[in-house]
C-alpha cells in the first residue's frame, strides 16, 4: 500500500511553509498548542481525499493572504505497479530517499515516487493534479484516475463513526470482506415480518464480517456481550445502504457505545482492513480513552510492529501516548516564524530515556534538564512557594522538569542538547562542584541552550549552607535532624571533616556562642549535606520541602542564589 | 505468446519503422490478442518518449529531445537513453510497467539501438526476432553483427524453418525452394531459376535496353489469379524516377513512397502562390504524380491562353490551371490539383504524395500554419499511419520490405546483393516473376 514519503505545505491556515519527511508507520505530531498539528492532518486529508465537495474559504489562506496560493504536495512511495506505469505516468515519476528528499526524476538509488498536489487560488476553487517540476507549467493538468484516488484516500478516525458501524457506502465494514447483504428481498421480508427474523437472515450472510468484528472487539476488550449481531436498525425507515448496522448481543446499536469504545473499535476494524487502507488520520488520539485503552488503540494501529502495518498520522497532548511510542514515531512540530519544521524525536539513548521517564517534557514549551533529583525538588518547591505567594509559576508557563539522574554534568548536558535540538527552550541545571568540560558547555550553548549553574566549585548544598542567613541554616539543620536522624547527620559530618569525629551539636553550640555559623561550619555543613548516597536532601520530595518551606521565603537574601533563580525563571522568555 | 501470456502487465513490442509498427499492430489484432496485452512502438519513438519524460536523467537539451536537427539528434538521443537505461534509473518503473520485451526485425538494429535493448533486457525478460539475411537497411551508423552482438547478448533459442506464409497460401514448394536458397545467398553462390518450382516464372531478357524495358513493362503487368490479390513490382533500388516511370506506364499501378517524401518536402519549400512562376511549379509537380498530364504541352497552351493568342477554347485541364493563375492561393492550388486528377484519362500514380500534398494545401489555406509546416506535419502523420498495399504497387526492396503480396515481380535481380535478393524473392506468397538475362544469378557484393 502506498505510503506518504514527503509532505509540503504552503500557505495553508497557520502554516506558511512546511517540508516534512514522515516515517512509514505511526507519525505522532507533538508540540505546543497552536503549532499547527491539526492543520498538517487536514492538509494531508485535503490533498489525498477524493472528495470533490471540499470547500475553501479565505480563512484557509495563511495570514488571510489570498494572493499566495495554498499548495499541498504529498509524495507517495511504495507505489503499486499500475502507478509506476512508465507510459501513463512517466512524466510524473520522481525519486526519493530520506537524504535527498524528492528529486524530479527516478534514479537507480532512489525509490520511485509520485507527487499529488492540491492547489487553491484566490478563486477558492481547488484543483488536484499529479505534480512534477518538469510538468509544472503544463496545461491542462493531469490527475490520477478516480479508482486510484479512492484507494489512496485516507481514513479519519473519529470522523463519522456511525456510518462506519453500519453497512453504509464507504463503511469500513465493506472493506473487511467482499460479502454484502441482499438488500432487496431479505430486507423487505424482514420489515414485514419482524426485526428479529431478519436478524437471523443477515447474520448468516454477514458471518465472516461479524466474526471479524467480534474478534476485534474481544481483542480490544470492548463489551459487546458475546458475539456481534447484524440486526435491522429500528431507525431505518428507508431500505437504503446502511439500513443494516452492527448491534450488541443484547440488540443495542454499537454506535450507542461511548466515544472511546467507538474509536477503539473503529481503529481495530481499520487495522483489520489494513490491506486496503492507505493512511489513517486521527486528531487528539487520546480523546475519550483511559490510558489502558489508549495503549490498546496504539497497539492496534501497529505501534510495536515491524514492518508497520499502517501509516498513521496523529496528534496528541497525552504523555501516555508519548511514553507508549518510540522516538522515531514522535515528531515535534515547531513554528519557526516564517516556516514550520517537524523534528523527529529519534531513538538515541540521549533522548529515549526522556521519552520513557519524562514524556511530559515533549508537551512543554521550556524544558529544565536537571542534573539530579535535588535540582528538580528545588525548582518544584520554589515554584509552589511562588505560586502560593502570587509569584510567577514555571509550570503554568509550560515548563517541564527532566531528571538526568546520572550524577554527572556531562550526561545532563547531553540529554539537554538532544532536547534542545528538537526546538525546545532548554535549560541545563547542573552543579559546579566538579565543573563540566568547557567543550560540552560550549557545544550546548552553541545549540542555543541555556546553562544554569553555581559559581565554580560549588554544589547546590554548598550554596544553601554558605550563602543563606543563619536562621535558614538552623531551619535546614533542624529539618535534617528531624527527617533523617541525628545519627546519620553526625556520620556525614564526620565524613565531611575527613574522619575527625564531628557532631551537629558542636556546630549548634558554635552558633549559640557566635550568633552566626562560621564559614568553616557552613562549608562543613554543605559538604555533609551532599555526601554521596547519604545526602540530606537528595530526593525530589525532600528538596521540594526545603525549597518550599525555608528557601522560598528568603530566596532573595542570598545574592548567589537569587542570581541563579532569576536566570532560571527568565528562561521561558 | 502475447495471446497466451497471463493477464496483467502488457508486453513492450519494439520494431524499427513506423510501417513495421503499424503492420505489427494489425497482425496482433488479427491474432486475437486481447487489447492492452501489448504496447507497440518503434525503438526510436520509444526512446524519444523516455528522453522527453526524463530529460534530466538523459541530460539532453530541449532542442535535441524535440529532434530539431534529425541528422544528429536521433543518434544523440539513442546514446543518452541507452546510458540512462544502463545506469538502471528506470529499472523499477520498467518492471512495474511491462511484463517482457519483444523486438522485431532485429537484424536492422543499429548499435545504439542494440545498447538500448540490452540495457532494458537487464530488467525485463527479452526476446529478439530477426533474420540476418534480411538486413538491407542502413539507417546511418553501423548495425548489429548477428554473431558478434546478437548471439552474445541473446543466445539463440530457435530458428524458424517452416515457411508458414507459403504453406498458408498453398505454395509450400515455393516456400521450401526459397528457404533452400539461403545458404547460396549468404555465401554469394549462384542461384538457378530453371530449377525453381512452377510458381516461379523466369522472363529471359534479350535485345537492346529498349527491348528489355518493354519486356520489364510487360512483366510488371503480370496478372494475379484472384481478383483482390495484390502485386508488388520491385524496381531498381535508389531510382525513384525509374519506379515512377514503371508505375505511370502500368495500368492500375501506384508507387510506394519513401517515408521522407523528399520531393514533396522540397515542393513544400519551393511552392509559393505569391511567386510569379508558381503555376509552372504547380503543373510540374502535378505531372510528377499523374499520368497523361503532359506538362510541356499544358504549360505552352496555358501560356497562349494567357496572352490571348489561343484560337481554341481551353480544355478542362487548361481551364483548371488558368483558374489557378487568375487567383493564385493554396486553396485554388488544391482545387486545381483535384480538377487535374479528375481530368480525362488522368490517373494518380503517386497517391502517397498526392494526398498529403492536397491536405497540406488545405491546411495552409486555412492559415494556421505555413505550407511547409503543413507538408511536414502531413508527412509525419503518414509516417505514423503506416501503409497497406492494395492492387499493384511499385517500389524497391527497401520500400517494400515488410510488405507482403500474392505476386512479386523482380525487375532488376542482377546487381542485388544476397539480402536484397532474398527480400525481393520472398515478397510474393503465390507467384514470383523474375526478369534477367541469364537464368543463373550470382549475388553482388554488398553495396
Amino acid at each position: 500500500m502506498a505510503r506518504i514519503r514527503y509532505v509540503q505545505i504552503r500557505n495553508f491556515r497557520s502554516i506558511k511553509s512546511l517540508d516534512w519527511t514522515p516515517g512509514p508507520g505511526i507519525n505522532c505530531l507533538i508540540g505546543p498548542g497552536d503549532a499547527g498539528k491539526s492543520t498538517v492532518l487536514d492538509a494531508i486529508e485535503a490533498c489525498l481525499s477524493p472528495r470533490r465537495v471540499i470547500t475553501f474559504a479565505d480563512t484557509d489562506f495563511y495570514g488571510l493572504d489570498i494572493t499566495q496560493p495554498i499548495e499541498i504536495t504529498v509524495t507517495l512511495g511504495e507505489l503499486s505497479d499500475e502507478l509506476k506505469d512508465i507510459d501513463l505516468y512517466g512524466d510524473y515519476l520522481r525519486g526519493f530517499d530520506e537524504v535527498v528528499d524528492v528529486v524530479d526524476e527516478p534514479h537507480s538509488s532512489l525509490e520511485t515516487v509520485l507527487s499529488l498536489q492540491l492547489k487553491v487560488d484566490a478563486d477558492l476553487d481547488p484543483t488536484w493534479r499529479l505534480y512534477s517540476d518538469r510538468t509544472a507549467a503544463m496545461d491542462p493538468v493531469r490527475n490520477l484516475p478516480w479508482k486510484a484516488r479512492l484507494e489512496l484516500s485516507p481514513i479519519r478516525l473519529g470522523g463519522h463513526p456511525n456510518s462506519n458501524l453500519s453497512w453504509a457506502r464507504g463503511s469500513v465494514l465493506n472493506k473487511l470482506s467482499e460479502e454484502r447483504a441482499d438488500m432487496g428481498a431479505e430486507l423487505v421480508k424482514a420489515a414485514r415480518d419482524a426485526r428479529s427474523s431478519f436478524g437471523e437472515a443477515a447474520a448468516a450472510q454477514l458471518k465472516s464480517t461479524l466474526q471479524a468484528v467480534t474478534a476485534t472487539a474481544q481483542y480490544l476488550g470492548i463489551p459487546i456481550g458475546g458475539e456481534a449481531k447484524a440486526l435491522l436498525d429500528v431507525h431505518s425507515v428507508s431500505f437504503a445502504e446502511g439500513a443494516i448496522s452492527l448491534h450488541t448481543a443484547a440488540g443495542i446499536p454499537l454506535r450507542s457505545l461511548g466515544t472511546g469504545s467507538n474509536r477503539l473499535l473503529l481503529a481495530g476494524l481499520h487495522r483489520t482492513a489494513a490491506a486496503r487502507a492507505s493512511v489513517v488520520l486521527t486528531d487528539e488520539v487520546e480523546y475519550g480513552l483511559e490510558p489502558h485503552r489508549l495503549t490498546r488503540l496504539l497497539h492496534s494501529l501497529g505501534s510495536k510492529e515491524a514492518p508497520p502495518p499502517l501509516q498513521v498520522f496523529m496528534t496528541t497532548h497525552s504523555p501516555v501516548v508519548v511514553r507508549e511510542l518510540s522516538g522515531i514515531q514522535l515528531h515535534v512540530l515547531r513554528n519557526l516564524g516564517t516556516r514550520h519544521r517537524a523534528f523527529e524525536v529519534g531513538d538515541t539513548d540521549d533522548i529515549q530515556s526522556t521519552v520513557r521517564c519524562d514524556p511530559e517534557a515533549f508537551l512543554a514549551h521550556t524544558v529544565y534538564v536537571c542534573e539530579g533529583a535535588s535540582e528538580i525538588g528545588l525548582l518544584r518547591g520554589l515554584d509552589l512557594y511562588f505560586t502560593s505567594n502570587h509569584g510567577t509559576s514555571l509550570l503554568a508557563r509550560g515548563a517541564a522538569f527532566v531528571n538526568a539522574a546520572g550524577g554527572s554534568p556531562e550526561l545532563c548536558l547531553k540529554r539537554a542538547a538532544a532536547i534542545r535540538k528538537l526546538g525546545y527552550t532548554t535549560v541545563a541545571f547542573i552543579d559546579n562542584d566538579k565543573p563540566a568540560a568547557p567543550a560540552d558547555l560550549e557545544a550546548f550553548k552553541q545549540l542555543g541552550g541555556i546553562v544554569a549553574t553555581w559559581p565554580p566549585g560549588l554544589a547546590l548544598e554548598d550554596v544553601l549552607f554558605r550563602t543563606f542567613p543563619a536562621q535558614t541554616i538552623s531551619e535546614m539543620i533542624d529539618w535534617a535532624v528531624e527527617e533523617i536522624g541525628l545519627e546519620r547527620v553526625n556520620q556525614t559530618l564526620t565524613k565531611a571533616a575527613g574522619g575527625k569525629p564531628t557532631t551537629i551539636d558542636e556546630i549548634r553550640e558554635g552558633f549559640r556562642i557566635l550568633g552566626e555559623y562560621s564559614p568553616d561550619a557552613r562549608a562543613l555543613l554543605g559538604a555533609a549535606a551532599r555526601t554521596r548516597k547519604q545526602g540530606w536532601f537528595k530526593s525530589i520530595s525532600k528538596m521540594e520541602a526545603i525549597a518550599r518551606q525555608f528557601l522560598g521565603p528568603r530566596w532573595d537574601t542570598s545574592p548567589v542564589f537569587k542570581a541563579l533563580i532569576d536566570h532560571l525563571w527568565q528562561a521561558p522568555g | 505468446m502475447l495471446k497466451y501470456q497471463a493477464p496483467g502487465k502488457p508486453a513492450l513490442v519494439l520494431t524499427h519503422t513506423n510501417a513495421g509498427r503499424a503492420a505489427l499492430e494489425i497482425r496482433i489484432k488479427k491474432a486475437g490478442v486481447p487489447g492492452g496485452a501489448a504496447r507497440v512502438s518503434t525503438i526510436d519513438s520509444w526512446a524519444i518518449g523516455l528522453a522527453r519524460k526524463f530529460p534530466r536523467r538523459c541530460g539532453l537539451p530541449l532542442q535535441v529531445v524535440n529532434v530539431e536537427n534529425p541528422r544528429t539528434d536521433y543518434v544523440t538521443i539513442r546514446n543518452a537513453v541507452a546510458t540512462m537505461l544502463a545506469a538502471g534509473h528506470l529499472d523499477d518503473a520498467l518492471k512495474a510497467t511491462y511484463s517482457r520485451l519483444l523486438v522485431d526485425e532485429y537484424q536492422d538494429c543499429g548499435l545504439e539501438q542494440h545498447a538500448i535493448v540490452t540495457a532494458v533486457a537487464k530488467s525485463l525478460k527479452t526476446i529478439v526476432l530477426g533474420d540476418p539475411l534480411q538486413a538491407i537497411f542502413r539507417f546511418g551508423g553501423p548495425i548489429v553483427d548477428w554473431i558478434q552482438h546478437v548471439h552474445t547478448a541473446f543466445p539463440p533459442v530457435a530458428e524458424l524453418d517452416t515457411p508458414w506464409r507459403w504453406i498458408n497460401a498453398g505454395t509450400e514448394q515455393l516456400g521450401q525452394w526459397l528457404l533452400s536458397l539461403r545458404p547460396a545467398l549468404v555465401a554469394r553462390q549462384p542461384i538457378d531459376f530453371r530449377t525453381a518450382p512452377a510458381e516461379v516464372t523466369w522472363v529471359p531478357l534479350s535485345g537492346d535496353s529498349n527491348h528489355m524495358h518493354q519486356q520489364r513493362m510487360a512483366a510488371a503487368q503480370t496478372r494475379a489469379d484472384a481478383r483482390d490479390a495484390c502485386v508488388l513490382v520491385i524496381g531498381e533500388a535508389a531510382n525513384p524516377r525509374g519506379q515512377r516511370l514503371i508505375a505511370s506506364g502500368t495500368p492500375g499501378a501506384v508507387t510506394v513512397e519513401a517515408v521522407d517524401l523528399r520531393d514533396l518536402t522540397q515542393f513544400g519549400r519551393d511552392f509559393d502562390p505569391a511567386d510569379q512562376n508558381s503555376a509552372t511549379t504547380l503543373v510540374k509537380f502535378a505531372a510528377d504524380m499523374m499520368t497523361n498530364l503532359s506538362q510541356a504541352e499544358l504549360l505552352r497552351r496555358v501560356g497562349s491562353h494567357l496572352t490571348g493568342r489561343a484560337k481554341t477554347k481551353p480544355t478542362i485541364l487548361e481551364q483548371a490551371v488558368l483558374d489557378y493563375a487568375a487567383a493564385p492561393s493554396f486553396g485554388s492550388a488544391a482545387s486545381t490539383l483535384r480538377r487535374l486528377a479528375d481530368g480525362p484519362r488522368v490517373r494518380i500514380f503517386r497517391p502517397e504524395a498526392f494526398r498529403p500534398c492536397v491536405a497540406a494545401m488545405d491546411a495552409a489555406h486555412q492559415g494556421r500554419l505555413s505550407f511547409y509546416e503543413a507538408v511536414v506535419r502531413a508527412r509525419e502523420r503518414n509516417r505514423f499511419l503506416g501503409r497497406a498495399v492494395r492492387g499493384r504497387s511499385v517500389g524497391s526492396t527497401l520500400l517494400l520490405k515488410g510488405l507482403e503480396a500474392d505476386v512479386s515481380v523482380v525487375l532488376y535481380p542482377e546487381g542485388m546483393d544476397g539480402p536484397h535478393l532474398y527480400v525481393a524473392l520472398t515478397r510474393g506468397a503465390r507467384r514470383l516473376v523474375v526478369c534477367s538475362r541469364s537464368p543463373v544469378i550470382t549475388p553482388a557484393v554488398a553495396s
